[in-house]
C-alpha cells in the first residue's frame, strides 16, 4: 500500500507539482481516510523509490585510483559505446578493482577492471 | 602449487585477450523463497538465463572463493522489471545486487558422456565423477516435433512385465502414464522397464533417462544402485531434482531430461524417459507461480498447468525416417490420493497421454504385484507395435481375465456354482498367479509368450494355486534346458507358427511327465 502511495507521490512531483504542496495534499487525503499512520511508511518507501530512480539515471565510473588519468580517459571514451548522453556521471574510487575502471548505470555494465581480468584467468585455469 | 598448474596459469596469461563487453544489467529489488524481482533488464527475453554479479564489492580473494556462478531463469516479464527463479542457493542473492543478462536461453549438456552419470536439472554432474568434456548443448524448452516429422508407433518397447507386454503394450514413441496411490509400485514398473532394455541388442537398445522430481535422495541412490546391480546403469542417465532442491529446479528437471533425450533422438536413437513424478512437478510449478504472483486457478494451480505437462509430453515422438527415425517414449508417473483418478492433475495427464497403467492399492495389498488393474489400464497405440506372437496369446488372456473379474464379483454372493463357472474361476486365479512378477526381474518377450501360451493352453490347470509360480519358473528352466530353439525361434520370427505351437505342445507334455510332483 505504502509503495503505491510513494509511487503516486513521485509521479505527481515528476509532473511538476511543488513537493511541499504534493506532500501536504497527500497528508490531508490520508487524514480524511483515517490512514495518517501510513505516512512514515510512505516516507520510507518514497526514500527507497527515489534512491532506485537515482541509480537508474546515474552513470557511475569507478576507478581504482582517482589519480589514474589514463583509466579515467578510457572510461569516459567508453561511455560513447553506451550511447548515453546528458546523464549525471559520478566518479568514485574503488580500490577493490585493483586497477582499471568500471562503468555502471542506466542498465549497462562495462567492466575493465584488473579484478575482472584476474578473476577471468583464475576461473579459466581452475575450471578447465 | 605444482609446476603444471603454474605452466597452465602462464599459458592462460599469455593467451589472454582482455575484452570489454557492454552488458545489460538490472538490479535485485526483492528476493525470497527462490524468486527474485529485478528492476531493469528491459531487453531480456522470456526463459533467458541471467547471471547474478556476486563479485561486486568483494576483494579478489573473496571473489575467487565464491562457489561458481549463480544463475536465474526469467519467468515473468513485467512493465517495469522482471521476475526470475533462482537456480541455486537463494541465500547468495541480496537486495541491490547487479544482475547481468546473458542472452542465452536455458540449455543443458547432452551426449554419450552422460550415459551412466547422475546430473542435476541444469545438466551439471552431481556424482563426483568429474565434469563432462565433449557435450552438445540442448535447449531445455523446444518446440515439439510436428505432424510431418512424425510417423506412427510401430516398434514395441518391451517392459519385461507380463501383464503390460501382453495386455497394455507400449510402443516406441508412445506416452504411457503410470498412475496409482503412494507405495503401489509405480517406480518399480518404470525401473523394471529400464532394466529390461538390457535384453535388447545394443544397436537398437533405447537410451534410458530417469528423471527424479521431488524424490528423497535415499530413494534415488537406491535406484542408482539397483540399476548398477542389474547392469542397466551403463545405458541410463539420471536427472535428479530432489525434494531438497528449489522449486525452480524441480519444475525444470523433466524439461532438462527430455532435452538430453532429444540429442539422442535427433541422432536416430530410441530413448525411454521416466518422469517420477509429474504430480510433484505440478506442485513445484504451483509454488513458483504463486511466488511469481500469477493468478491461481483450480486447487491454486496456475492457468497454464495443462500446458506445463502437454508441452513436455508432446516432445515424446516417433520421428519419420526422413528425420532419422529416432524416438522418445515417455513414461510419466502420477501419484493419486486415495485412488482418485478424477482429480485435476491426473485427469489432465490422462488426457494428454496415449494410455495409462493403473496400479491399485487394494490389489497390491492382496499380494497381486505388479498391482495392475487391467480393467482401468489401457494402451491406445501400443497394440500396433505388439509382436504377432504376443498378440496371439494376449487376446485369449484378456478375455479370460475379464470373465474371471466378472465372476469373482458374482462369486461373493452365490453359494453353489456350476462346474463351468467354477472351472473358469479356477483358471482365472491361475492366470492372476501367472501375471504376478517379482520386483526387479523383468522377463524377455519370448519367455513371456511361452509362459502365457502355456497358461491359455491350461497347462497349469492341474497345479495347485500356491505352486503355479514355482511351476512357471520350472517350465522356463525346462524350456531353456530341453527346448532352447523354441525360445530363439519365437524371438526371431516374432510369431507363433503352427509348427512352433506344435513343438510347444510337445514341450508342455514332456514337462508334465518330467514334473509329476507339480500336477495333481
Amino acid at each position: 500500500m505504502e509503495q503505491a502511495y510513494a509511487m503516486a507521490l513521485w509521479k505527481v512531483i515528476e509532473n511538476g507539482k511543488e513537493p511541499k504542496t504534493a506532500v501536504a495534499a497527500l497528508r490531508s487525503a490520508l487524514k480524511e481516510r483515517g490512514r495518517a499512520a501510513l505516512l512514515p511508511r510512505i516516507g520510507r518507501a518514497f526514500e527507497r523509490f527515489a534512491a532506485r530512480e537515482h541509480t537508474k539515471n546515474v552513470l557511475k565510473i569507478s576507478l581504482s585510483n582517482m589519480n589514474d588519468s589514463r583509466a579515467h580517459k578510457e572510461a569516459v571514451s567508453a561511455l560513447s559505446k553506451l550511447n548515453v548522453s546528458g546523464t549525471d556521471i559520478e566518479v568514485r574510487s574503488d580500490d577493490l578493482l585493483i586497477g582499471g575502471w568500471r562503468v555502471e548505470g542506466k542498465g549497462y555494465l562495462l567492466d575493465a577492471s584488473f579484478k575482472k581480468h584476474l578473476l577471468s584467468i583464475y576461473n579459466r585455469t581452475t575450471q578447465s | 602449487m605444482d609446476n603444471a598448474t603454474i605452466e597452465k596459469i602462464i599459458k592462460e596469461i599469455e593467451h589472454y585477450e582482455p575484452k570489454e563487453k557492454v552488458e545489460h544489467t538490472g538490479r535485485v529489488v526483492s528476493v525470497g523463497d527462490g524468486v527474485v524481482a529485478i528492476d531493469g533488464l528491459s531487453m531480456a527475453v522470456m526463459s533467458e538465463i541471467v547471471e547474478f554479479e556476486e563479485t561486486t564489492g568483494k576483494s579478489l580473494k573473496d571473489a575467487m572463493d565464491t562457489e561458481g556462478s549463480l544463475y536465474g531463469l526469467l519467468l515473468n516479464l513485467e512493465e517495469d522489471g522482471v521476475r526470475a527463479a533462482i537456480l541455486g542457493d537463494t541465500a547468495r542473492v541480496s537486495e541491490g545486487m547487479t544482475v547481468k543478462s546473458t542472452g542465452r536461453i536455458l540449455s543443458v549438456p547432452s551426449g554419450e558422456e552422460l550415459l551412466g552419470r547422475v546430473v542435476n536439472a541444469l545438466g551439471e554432474q552431481i556424482d563426483g565423477k568429474g565434469p563432462f568434456k565433449k557435450t552438445t548443448m540442448m535447449p531445455v524448452e523446444r518446440q515439439a516435433s510436428g505432424v510431418i516429422e512424425r510417423k506412427s508407433v510401430s516398434v514395441p518397447l518391451a517392459t519385461g512385465i507380463k501383464a503390460i507386454d501382453s495386455m497394455i503394450p507400449i510402443g516406441r514413441g508412445q506416452r504411457e502414464l503410470i498412475i496409482g496411490d503412494r507405495a503401489t509400485g509405480k517406480t518399480t514398473v518404470a525401473i523394471d522397464t529400464i532394466i529390461n532394455q538390457r535384453y535388447e541388442p545394443e544397436e537398437s537398445r533405447p537410451i534410458c533417462i530417469y528423471v527424479a522430481i521431488g524424490q528423497k535422495e535415499s530413494k534415488t541412490a537406491r535406484i542408482v544402485q539397483q540399476l548398477k546391480d542389474a547392469g542397466a546403469f551403463g545405458y541410463t542417465i539420471i536427472v535428479d531434482a530432489p525434494a531438497s532442491a528449489p522449486a525452480a529446479l524441480q519444475f525444470l528437471a523433466p524439461y532438462s531430461g527430455v532435452a538430453i533425450g532429444e540429442y539422442f533422438m535427433d541422432k536416430g536413437r530410441d530413448v525411454l524417459i521416466v518422469y517420477d513424478d509429474l504430480s510433484k512437478q505440478a506442485v513445484a510449478y504451483r509454488e513458483l507461480s504463486l511466488l511469481l504472483r500469477r493468478p491461481p486457478g483450480r486447487e491454486a494451480y496456475p492457468g497454464d498447468i495443462f500446458y506445463l505437462h502437454s508441452r513436455l509430453l508432446e516432445r515424446a515422438a516417433c520421428l519419420s525416417d526422413a528425420k532419422g527415425g529416432g524416438s522418445i517414449t515417455a513414461l510419466p508417473i502420477i501419484e493419486t490420493q486415495d485412488g482418485d483418478v478424477s482429480a485435476y492433475i491426473p485427469t489432465n495427464v490422462i488426457s494428454i497421454t496415449d494410455g495409462q497403467i493403473f496400479l491399485d492399492a487394494s490389489l497390491f495389498n492382496k499380494g497381486v504385484r505388479p498391482a495392475i488393474d487391467v480393467g482401468l489400464s489401457v494402451s491406445r497405440v501400443g497394440s500396433a507395435a505388439q509382436t504377432k506372437a504376443m498378440k496371439s496369446v494376449a487376446g485369449t488372456l484378456k478375455l479370460e481375465l475379464a470373465q474371471f473379474r466378472e465372476l469373482e464379483a458374482f462369486m461373493q454372493f452365490a453359494q453353489d456354482l456350476d462346474k463351468a463357472t467354477a472351472d473358469r474361476i479356477e483358471s482365472g486365479r491361475r492366470m492372476v498367479e501367472i501375471l504376478k512378477q517379482k520386483n526387479g526381474s523383468p522377463i524377455p518377450v519370448e519367455r513371456q509368450v511361452a509362459v502365457l501360451y502355456a497358461a491359455i493352453q491350461k497347462l497349469f490347470g492341474g497345479v495347485s494355486i500356491e505352486r503355479v509360480r514355482e511351476a512357471e519358473s520350472k517350465l522356463l528352466d525346462f524350456l531353456d534346458a530341453k527346448y532352447p530353439q523354441v525360445l530363439d525361434d519365437i524371438k526371431e520370427i516374432g510369431a507363433l507358427s503352427d509348427e512352433l505351437k506344435k513343438t510347444l505342445g510337445k514341450a508342455f507334455d514332456s514337462f508334465k511327465s518330467a514334473h509329476k510332483e507339480l500336477f495333481n
